[in-house]
C-alpha cells in the first residue's frame, strides 16, 4: 500500500480523502471493546469539532447535562419532596402540580424521578471512575511489563469476566450486605477487567511503535515513557468506552436496586421505583412507565454519546461513513459540451471508452479523478494502460464494469461501449450478465480478492454457475480444467482447499482461472503482478501471454511497469493525473515518445538501463485531484516546460495522421529520443506481434 | 479440529481454578459466621460452635478448605444448604434445565430478530432502512430487561390474557404449556440480545461489503442476494458469533432478574434466596454452575468459528 494522499488508484485501500475506506481492522470488534492503535485516533480538538457534526451525540450530551442540572437543583424549584408522602392522594394520575401523579405512598413521582436521576448518575460515575482508577495502572503495568505479571493478571481478569456480571455483582453485594455503596463496590469490580484489557491492548499497541523503542535506546526511564507516551494514546478509546460503560452501570445499578440489594427504600432511585411499581403491576400498571422510560432514555443517551465520540475520535482512515453499493457505479451524465474527440479508428473495436470522466465526492469536496479519458481495444489486441499511482488507470478500468463504489464515486461524463452495448446506460441485470461472462477482471491483490470463507473450487464453480445453466458436477469439472491450465499442481486436491492455503502467486493463478472460466471476450487485468515476488511476476506474465495467444481474447493490461507493456502489449495509453497524455503503438511510443512524461517513464525503466550511471527518475509526484496545477498537469515536473505557455491554459490533445494522440504543446518541436537512453526495444516485444 | 477442542479444554483449567478460588473465598467474607449459623444461630452455645467449626473444618487454613471443597466440587458435590440441609447439587440439577431453557429461548429469539434486522440495515448503509434499523437496535440495547418484562406482563398477560403472567411448567411435562410460560420471559431477555446482535452484524456487513473479495463477487456477475447472503454474511458472522458467546453471560445474569419477576423456579431465584439468607454452599454452587454454562457455550462458539473461518481449522 502506498502512502499517496488522495490517490484514486487504490480505490479500495485505506486512504484519507477519496478512497471509500474499509474499517475492517478497527471495526472487527464492533460494539465490543475496540482495539485501536495509537495512530488511528486523532487529536482531541479535531475530534471535538467533528463531534459537533454528530447531531445524535449532541442531543444526547444536552439531555445528560440537563438531567444533571435538574437533579442538582430540583430542591430549589420543585415544590414536592421525593420521600414525603401524602396519604390522602396515593397512586393517583396527574393532578394539580403533581404532573405525573403520586406513588403508592402518595409521594410525588416527578420529585422521585429527579432524585433517582441523581442516584443513578452518581452511581454510574462513581463506578466507572473507581474501576478506571484501578484498571489504568493494572493495564499499563500488564501491557508494559509483560511476562508472568501480565499472564497472571490476565488469567485473573479472564476469571472475573467468566462470571456473568450481574451474578458476580449480586454475589459480592450479597456478601457485603445490601446498600448502595456495597452495590457500587460490586459493580466496580465487575467493570475492572474490561477496562484493564482495553488499557493493556492500547499499551501494547503503543509499545510496538518505534518511537518507544527509540526513546528506550536513548535511555529514557520507563515510567516517564508510560506517562508521556501511552496515556495520551489511551485517553480517547477510554473516553469512548467509559461513556458506554456509564450506560451499562446505570442498567446494572437499576437491576440491583430492583432486586433489593442496591439503594434501600424509602430513598428514591429508578430501580427502587420500578420495584415499587412491580408490586402494583396488576392494579396500577402505569406506575412503572416513568422510571422505565427514564432508565431507557438515559442509557440510550450514554450509548449515543459513546458512539458519537468513537466516530469523532477515529480519524479519516478508519472513519465509518456512508457507503453505497459497490454493485453498480452511479452514472450522472452531463450533456456533452465538447465534441467527442476522434482518437483513432474505433469502428472495429470491441470496447470503446470515450471522454470518460469520474468524480469522487468526499467531505473535502468533489474531485475529478479521471477526466476525458478515451481508449479502445480491438478483438485479440492487448492494450496497456500505463501511469504512476494517482494517474487514474485503476479507476478507468473499474469504470468499464461499473465497479467503482457509489458513493463516493460516480461517472459524470463520456461513454463506454462494449460490442455495441452502451455500458453507461445499462441496468444492473445487463451489467451482471456481462460481468464474468463477457468481460472478466483480475485484481491487484490476490491475497484479499478471494473469499477466505469458501474453498477455491466453490468460488471457481460459482463463476460458471452464475452464467451457465449446467450441473454442479460440470462446473466443478471446468474448475478442475482451468486450475490445470493455469499451472496449479495437483489441481484435484487444490479444489477443496481454502485461499489461505495458497501462496500469493498461486492465488493469482486461481484469480486468472476464475476470470477465464467463462471464456470472456475481454479481460481487464489491473496490476495483476504488482503484489507478487519478482520471479512469480514473470511466471504470471508468461501465463497471461500464452493464455491470450491461445484464446484470442482482448486484454486491457493496467500497469505502472513499462517493461510489462513492452513484454505483452500491442498498443499503449499513458495516463497522467487523470488524463490521457499519449497513446500509440507500443513500438512507436517506445522508439519515439512525444510526451515528456512518457519519455520520463521510459528513461526510468530498469530494463532499459545500461548499468552505467544512475537510474533516471521523474522528480516529484503525481498531483492530488484537489490540487491540480494550472495549465499542463505535468508542468511542475517537466524539464521542458516553458513559461507561460505550459502553466496557464489547459493543454489540448493533438492527433497525428496515424491516430496517435499526445497532450503536449511542444510535441512537435521536441525530440525526446535523446532523453531515453538506449532507445532499443526489448526483444520480447517482437514476439507478441 | 479435535486438537483445537482439546487445546481449548486445557486452557479452561487455569480459568476454572481462578474462578472457583474466587467464588470459594468470596463467600468467606460473609459477615455471618457459618459455624454460628449451623450450630443454631444466636442461641448456640460456644461449645457447639467450636464443635461445628472443627467438624466442618472451618478452623483449617483457607487453602486446605479450598482443596477439600474443590475435590468435592469436582464430584459435583457442593455440600448441603445451610438453611434446609438438602444437597445443593440436587437442587441445582432440578433447577438447571429451567434456567438453561430460558436463556437458550432468549438466544433463539435474539437470533430470529437480530439477524434479519442486522442484515436489512447493513446491506444498505445510510439508507432509511438502515437508519430505522439502527434506531430500533439502539433503543433495544437501552431498555432494561426487567422493565420490559413488566411491560410485557401488563400488556400480554394482564390486559390481553394471552400468556400466564407468572409460573413455570417444564418442557418434559407439557411442551405447549412450557412454551406459553417461556415466551414472555424469553422475549424480555431476547430483545436486548437481538438488538446488540443486529448492531454487530450490521457493522460487520458494512465492513465485509467493502472488501476486495466482495468486489470480486460483483465482478463475477453475482446478484445482490448472493453477494450479501453468501460472500459477505459468512465473514461478517465471525464477530457476530463472538458477540453471541459473550451475550450468554449477560443473558444468564438477566435470567436472575427475569426469574424473580415471573416467579420461575430456576437457578436465579435459588441464588437470590441464598444471598438473602447467607447460604454459602448454595451461592458457591450456583455461581460455579453459571460459570460452567458460560464457559461451555463459549467453547461451542469457539468450535463453530471453524465453520465460519477456515483459517482457524488449520492453525
Amino acid at each position: 500500500m502506498n502512502d499517496h494522499d488522495l490517490d484514486p488508484e487504490s480505490v479500495y485501500s485505506h486512504h484519507p480523502g477519496l478512497a471509500p475506506e474499509s474499517d475492517f481492522e478497527a471495526g472487527g470488534a464492533g460494539g465490543a471493546i475496540e482495539v485501536v492503535g495509537g495512530a488511528t485516533f486523532g487529536p482531541t480538538r479535531r475530534a471535538m469539532r467533528r463531534l459537533v457534526r454528530e447531531p445524535a451525540a449532541l442531543v444526547a450530551a444536552a439531555y445528560l447535562l440537563a438531567l444533571l442540572a435538574a437533579t442538582l437543583t430540583y430542591k430549589y424549584w420543585w415544590p414536592y419532596s421525593p420521600t414525603k408522602g401524602d396519604f390522602n392522594n396515593v397512586l393517583r394520575g396527574p393532578f394539580g402540580h403533581h404532573w405525573l401523579g403520586t406513588d403508592r405512598l402518595g409521594r410525588d413521582i416527578v420529585a422521585r424521578l429527579l432524585a433517582g436521576a441523581g442516584v443513578s448518575l452518581r452511581a454510574s460515575f462513581q463506578v466507572v471512575i473507581t474501576s478506571l482508577v484501578i484498571a489504568l495502572p493494572l493495564g499499563l503495568a500488564s501491557g508494559y511489563l509483560g511476562g508472568w505479571f501480565d499472564t497472571t493478571l490476565m488469567r485473573i481478569m479472564d476469571g472475573i469476566l467468566a462470571i456473568p456480571a450481574l451474578i458476580l455483582a449480586l454475589a459480592i453485594a450479597g456478601v457485603l450486605g445490601p446498600g448502595l455503596t456495597n452495590a457500587m463496590i460490586a459493580l466496580s469490580i465487575v467493570f475492572i477487567p474490561s477496562f484493564t484489557r482495553l488499557v493493556r491492548a492500547q499499551t501494547l499497541a503503543v509499545r510496538e511503535e518505534t518511537y518507544i523503542e527509540a526513546s528506550q535506546s536513548i535511555g529514557s526511564r520507563s515510567s516517564w515513557l508510560l506517562a508521556a507516551r501511552v496515556l495520551p494514546n489511551v485517553a480517547s478509546p477510554i473516553i469512548v468506552q467509559a461513556s458506554l460503560a456509564l450506560g451499562a452501570v446505570l442498567l446494572a445499578e437499576a437491576a440491583l436496586s430492583f432486586l433489593g440489594v442496591g439503594l434501600q427504600p424509602p430513598q428514591a432511585s429508578w430501580g427502587v421505583m420500578l420495584s415499587d411499581a412491580y408490586e402494583k403491576i396488576f392494579t396500577y400498571p402505569w406506575q412503572m412507565m416513568y422510571p422505565g422510560v427514564a432508565i431507557a432514555l438515559t442509557v440510550l443517551a450514554f450509548n449515543l454519546l459513546g458512539d458519537g465520540l468513537r466516530d469523532a475520535f477515529t480519524v479519516d482512515t478508519v472513519r465509518r461513513r456512508r457507503r453505497g453499493r459497490a454493485g453498480l457505479t452511479k452514472v450522472t451524465l452531463e450533456p456533452a459540451d465538447a465534441p467527442v474527440a476522434d482518437h483513432g479508428r474505433t469502428d472495429d473495436a470491441l470496447l470503446v471508452v470515450e471522454n470518460l470522466t469520474v468524480e469522487f465526492s468526499t467531505e473535502q469536496g468533489t474531485h475529478r479523478v479521471v477526466q476525458d479519458v478515451s481508449f479502445h481495444v480491438r478483438p485479440g489486441e492487448v492494450l496497456g494502460l500505463v501511469g504512476e499511482s494517482g494517474s487514474g488507470k485503476t479507476v478507468s478500468s473499474l469504470a468499464i464494469l461499473r465497479l467503482i463504489p457509489s458513493p463516493p464515486g460516480s461517472i459524470v461524463g463520456g461513454s463506454i461501449r462494449f460490442d455495441g452495448t452502451d455500458l453507461l446506460a445499462a441496468d444492473f441485470d445487463t451489467m451482471r450478465r456481462l460481468r464474468g461472462a463477457e468481460i472478466a477482471m483480475i485484481f491487484q491483490d490476490p491475497m484479499s480478492s478471494l473469499n477466505p470463507a469458501y474453498t477455491v473450487g466453490n468460488q471457481l464453480a460459482e463463476a460458471v454457475l452464475l452464467h451457465e445453466n449446467v450441473p454442479r458436477s460440470e462446473a466443478r469439472a471446468r474448475a478442475l480444467e482451468l486450475l490445470q491450465r493455469v499451472g496449479i499442481p495437483d489441481p484435484e486436491a487444490r479444489l477443496d482447499q481454502y485461499p489461505h492455503e495458497f501462496s500469493g502467486g498461486m492465488r493469482q493463478r486461481v484469480m486468472i482461472a476464475m476470470a477465464l472460466i467463462c471464456r470472456p471476450r475481454l479481460l481487464i487485468a489491473d496490476e495483476p503482478t504488482t503484489a507478487l515476488d519478482v520471479t512469480v511476476q514473470a511466471q504470471i506474465l508468461d501465463l497471461l501471454r500464452s493464455l491470450q495467444a491461445e484464446t484470442g481474447m482482448a486484454v486491457i493490461f493496467v500497469t505502472h511497469d513499462l517493461g510489462v507493456v513492452a513484454d505483452i502489449c500491442d498498443r499503449v495509453t499513458v495516463l497522467y493525473a487523470g488524463q490521457v497524455v499519449e497513446n500509440g503503438e507500443v513500438h512507436d511510443v517506445f522508439a519515439r515518445p512525444r510526451h515528456p512524461y512518457s519519455a520520463g517513464l521510459l528513461a526510468a525503466m530498469p530494463q532499459r538501463h545500461t548499468g552505467l550511471g544512475d537510474l533516471a527518475s521523474i522528480p516529484g509526484r503525481v498531483p492530488p485531484p484537489d490540487n491540480m496545477p494550472e495549465g499542463c498537469r505535468f508542468n511542475p515536473r517537466c524539464p521542458y516546460a516553458v513559461s507561460p505557455d505550459c502553466t496557464t491554459v489547459p493543454i489540448p490533445v493533438q492527433i497525428s495522421e496515424r491516430g496517435a494522440l499526445v497532450r503536449c504543446i511542444r510535441a512537435d518541436d521536441l525530440d525526446l529520443r535523446e532523453a531515453i537512453k538506449q532507445p532499443e526495444l526489448a526483444p520480447e516485444h517482437e514476439a507478441t506481434q | 479440529m479435535l486438537g483445537l477442542i482439546v487445546r481449548r479444554l486445557l486452557a479452561l483449567i487455569p480459568l476454572l481454578l481462578v474462578v472457583s478460588f474466587a467464588v470459594f473465598s468470596l463467600t468467606y467474607l460473609l459477615p455471618g459466621d457459618p459455624a454460628v449459623t449451623m450450630a443454631g444461630g444466636t442461641n448456640a452455645s460456644p461449645e457447639d460452635i467450636v464443635r461445628v467449626r472443627h467438624e466442618f473444618g472451618f478452623d483449617d487454613p483457607l487453602l486446605v478448605q479450598y482443596g477439600r471443597w474443590l475435590k468435592d466440587a469436582a464430584h459435583f458435590d457442593f455440600g448441603n444448604s445451610l438453611i434446609d440441609d438438602k444437597p445443593v447439587s440436587e437442587e441445582i440439577s432440578r433447577r438447571f434445565p429451567v434456567t438453561l431453557s430460558l436463556a437458550l429461548s432468549a438466544m433463539v429469539i435474539g437470533i430470529m430478530i437480530g439477524v434479519p434486522l442486522g442484515i436489512a440495515a447493513g446491506m444498505r448503509p445510510g439508507s432509511v432502512r438502515d437508519k430505522v434499523g439502527v434506531g430500533v437496535a439502539s433503543i433495544g440495547v437501552a431498555i432494561p430487561n426487567f422493565w420490559l418484562a413488566m411491560v410485557l406482563i401488563a400488556i400480554f398477560a394482564v390486559d390481553l390474557g394471552w400468556f400466564p403472567a407468572i409460573g413455570w411448567t417444564s418442557f418434559q411435562d407439557d411442551p405447549r404449556d412450557w412454551l406459553s410460560h417461556v415466551i414472555l420471559p424469553a422475549l424480555a431477555l431476547g430483545v436486548w440480545a437481538a438488538a446488540s446482535l443486529a448492531r454487530q452484524l450490521r457493522s460487520g456487513l458494512i465492513d465485509t461489503l467493502d472488501s476486495n473479495y466482495v468486489r470480486t463477487a460483483w465482478a463475477k456477475g453475482a446478484r445482490e442476494h448472493r453477494v450479501v447472503g453468501k460472500h459477505a454474511l459468512k465473514n461478517a458472522a465471525i464477530p457476530a458469533v463472538t458477540v453471541i458467546g459473550l451475550q450468554i453471560s449477560t443473558l444468564l445474569g438477566g435470567a436472575v432478574v427475569i426469574e424473580r419477576i415471573f416467579s420461575i423456579p430456576g437457578l436465579g431465584s435459588y441464588l437470590l434466596a441464598a444471598i438473602s439468607s447467607y447460604d454459602i454452599p448454595v451461592i458457591q454452587g450456583v455461581t460455579i454452575v453459571f460459570v460452567l454454562i458460560f464457559v461451555v457455550i463459549n467453547l461451542i462458539v469457539d468450535i463453530s468459528y471453524g465453520y465460519f473461518n477456515p483459517r482457524v481449522r488449520v492453525s
